[in-house]
């Protein structure tokens, strides 16, 4: 146990503010897709909602629903639609409201 | 108990099928990627003696047994593994008419589970009147979910509960809520207040009817689920699963991508055996211990992401290939590193008394225990038998054989062992496999035409993860079996709690099992 005791001190106070610098790998992590609206079609939606292996994606009229709380990143819908999805870059989701995880995004590419 | 004891000598597989064909079983040509697997199409009347047949010789062990009902009538299909010169597997497949059919776990104490479950999805059981427990489906509504086939006219007895206990001892119920993040699981403790005398699991809690899921998907789409189905072995359950269509559609990976796939595989077995060194030491009550494994982990973790974008490798497998090369320059700047920080902490806790106390002649499993009952990977390993599916070709490792690492032990000392030096093994291996190239790069899967079935395999961190995958012609699948690891060695855990433990004993046994409810409930 004193091994253990030792080691404890040697390492120090291991909590840190959160994060405690930046994470050097998150660069290269699958983030949820952003989404262009100018270049989103109904029929784009549509596919990107078929290829969607969850309930992350849906289509109101000319609105795309999504939600990042049901999305894992796979790429699926960014392979379908390279043009018109990007990876978010952004990791950080955590949130005390579970709404806050929906977007509505317009669908505009129908207009042009 | 009535199992056959192996008694005929290991002979080569030839030689076995040969004798299958000697009872009227029929060798299945299968398409060129099919290496590594024959297919013996048995009559049902001789079924039992073939069963006799394999179970008897020695070096050969069951691993899966499924059904299947693409035709007017159920097929019966087991898989054995031939462990010993030549590694491969035999599957023998039997049409099954009528609802019953010899009671092969009589045979092959191995098959009970499967068929329970058989049983639950496929409506054929057993002759023989037998207790069959539930697995996948609830008592309460069980029949308003789908299964695989029909179901069955009377529904499971559920011979676990109630749970008759006499003397002194109670049944101590615990979960299926269990902490906060571990999987849901219910332990049916029986004890008379400290010695287990006897542990039951039900694990239907989880059951998501991944197999159900996916039929009728196309095979890009399903390595999706089938990666999900036991998530922290996700490349060993993905391969296995990509292997499988690629026999079933007569296509090979190309060698670079075969390498990338082992180098994910190799980086998946390092940080499970990290985080199953952590629960031990959480287990023990050993804190600052834990704390130093899950650095460990974290930082494996971080390789895992900076090498292939994911931290639990995700993604990776796609059927024909590998979607992503590694970075191998990172991968061979921050592995080093991250294995240091394992192996001090490793190196401290096999001098730390009170540590090593725990795990020594605590949840013993024999070597006779883990044949009758089939298990796998480091708990099979652990007792000294030298089980493990990157031994039969073809695939990466035959040009880079894996040095198989065993203990004779088989408590949870000689599996931490057998996870320390297989941790060391993956290390080298990984180093080898950068060196003889990978890529990201992938055979086409033909779209139409692509009619077969195969068989698939990898050595996921807990042990040999198997699949096998029926094609139609438009390539959509007909059948999926997956079986991970710990669909195999759940069966071994009530032994290993059994064998003079004490309550506190179980989280130990339980981590150094290093499980998933997930794969045993897909």
């Amino acid at each position: 146990m004193p091994l253990w005791f030792a080691r404890g001190l040697r390492r120090g106070v291991v909590t840190t503010r959160y994060p405690a610098r930046p994470d050097g790998s998150a660069a290269s992590l699958p983030t949820p897709p952003a989404f262009r609206p100018g270049q989103l079609t109904r029929e784009l939606v549509d596919e990107m909602i078929a290829v969607c292996p969850g309930p992350a994606l849906s289509r109101i009229d000319d609105a795309l629903l999504f939600d990042a709380g049901a999305c894992t990143a796979c790429g699926r819908c960014a392979q379908a639609a390279p043009y018109a999805v990007t990876p978010s870059g952004e990791f950080e989701l955590a949130t005390t409201n579970r709404t806050a995880l929906t977007r509505i995004i317009p669908i505009l590419g129908d207009q042009r | 108990m009535t199992a056959v004891e192996p008694r005929a000598a290991a002979g080569a597989r030839e030689q076995l099928i040969r004798r299958l064909n000697d009872l009227g079983g029929l060798r299945v040509r299968g398409r060129d990627g099919t290496q590594g697997a024959v297919t013996v199409r048995l009559l049902a009347e001789s079924l039992e003696a073939a069963t006799h047949v394999l179970a008897g010789t020695a070096g050969i062990r069951l691993a899966d047994m499924f059904a299947d009902s693409a035709g007017d009538v159920p097929t019966l299909r087991l898989v054995w593994a031939c462990d010993a010169d030549e590694p491969g597997y035999i599957i023998t497949e039997c049409e099954i008419e009528g609802e019953q059919y010899p009671p092969l776990s009589d045979i092959a104490p191995a098959a009970f589970v499967e068929e329970c479950e058989i049983y639950e999805q496929f409506g054929i059981r057993p002759a023989g009147g037998k207790p069959l427990n539930r697995l996948m489906l609830p008592p309460h509504d069980g029949t308003e979910l789908p299964t695989l086939g029909h179901q069955p006219v009377q529904p499971p007895a559920e011979v676990h509960a109630p749970h008759t206990v006499g003397g002194q001892a109670f049944e101590f119920p615990f979960g299926p809520v269990r902490q906060v993040g571990v999987e849901s699981l219910y332990y049916g403790l029986v004890t008379s207040g400290e010695e287990v005398v006897d542990l039951y699991l039900f694990t239907w809690h989880k059951h998501r009817g991944v197999e159900w899921r996916l039929r009728g998907k196309s095979v890009p789409e399903a390595i999706f689920l089938a990666e999900r189905a036991e998530g922290l072995s996700a490349v060993a359950i993905g391969w296995a699963f990509a292997a499988a269509a690629e026999a079933a559609a007569g296509i090979t990976p190309p060698p670079a991508a075969a390498r990338t796939r082992a180098v994910a595989l190799e980086l998946e077995r390092l940080y499970n055996h990290a985080a199953a060194m952590a629960a031990l030491c959480q287990a023990t009550g050993l804190s600052v211990g834990q704390a130093a494994a899950e650095i460990a982990l974290e930082q494996l973790l971080r390789v895992n992401a900076a090498t292939f974008g994911h931290r639990y490798l995700f993604g990776i497998i796609e059927p024909g290939g590998a979607t992503r090369a590694p970075d191998a320059e990172a991968l061979r700047r921050e592995l080093p590193g991250a294995y240091g920080e394992l192996r001090r902490a490793a190196d401290a806790l096999v001098c730390t008394n009170s540590f090593v106390d725990r795990l020594e002649a605590c949840g013993i499993l024999t070597a006779e225990q883990a044949r009758r009952l089939g298990l796998v990977g480091p708990v099979a390993r652990a007792t000294g038998l030298a089980i493990d599916a990157r031994r039969p070709a073809p695939g990466p490792y035959a040009d880079h054989p894996v040095s198989v690492v065993t203990a004779a032990d088989g408590d949870v000392f000689a599996r931490f062992t057998v996870m320390l030096g297989e941790a060391a093994e993956s290390v080298r291996l990984i180093t080898q496999f950068l060196d003889g190239g990978t890529a990201a790069d992938h055979a086409a899967l033909p779209v139409k035409g692509a009619g077969g079935a195969g068989l698939g395999w990898a050595e996921s961190p807990r042990g040999e993860a198997l699949a096998w995958v029926s094609l139609d012609e438009d390539g959509r699948i007909t059948r999926a079996r997956l079986r991970p690891g710990s669909a195999r060695n759940w069966r071994g855990f009530d032994d290993a709690c059994r064998s003079q433990n004490v309550f506190t004993d179980i989280p130990i046994i339980e981590a150094s099992f290093w499980l998933t409810v997930a794969g045993m409930a897909r």
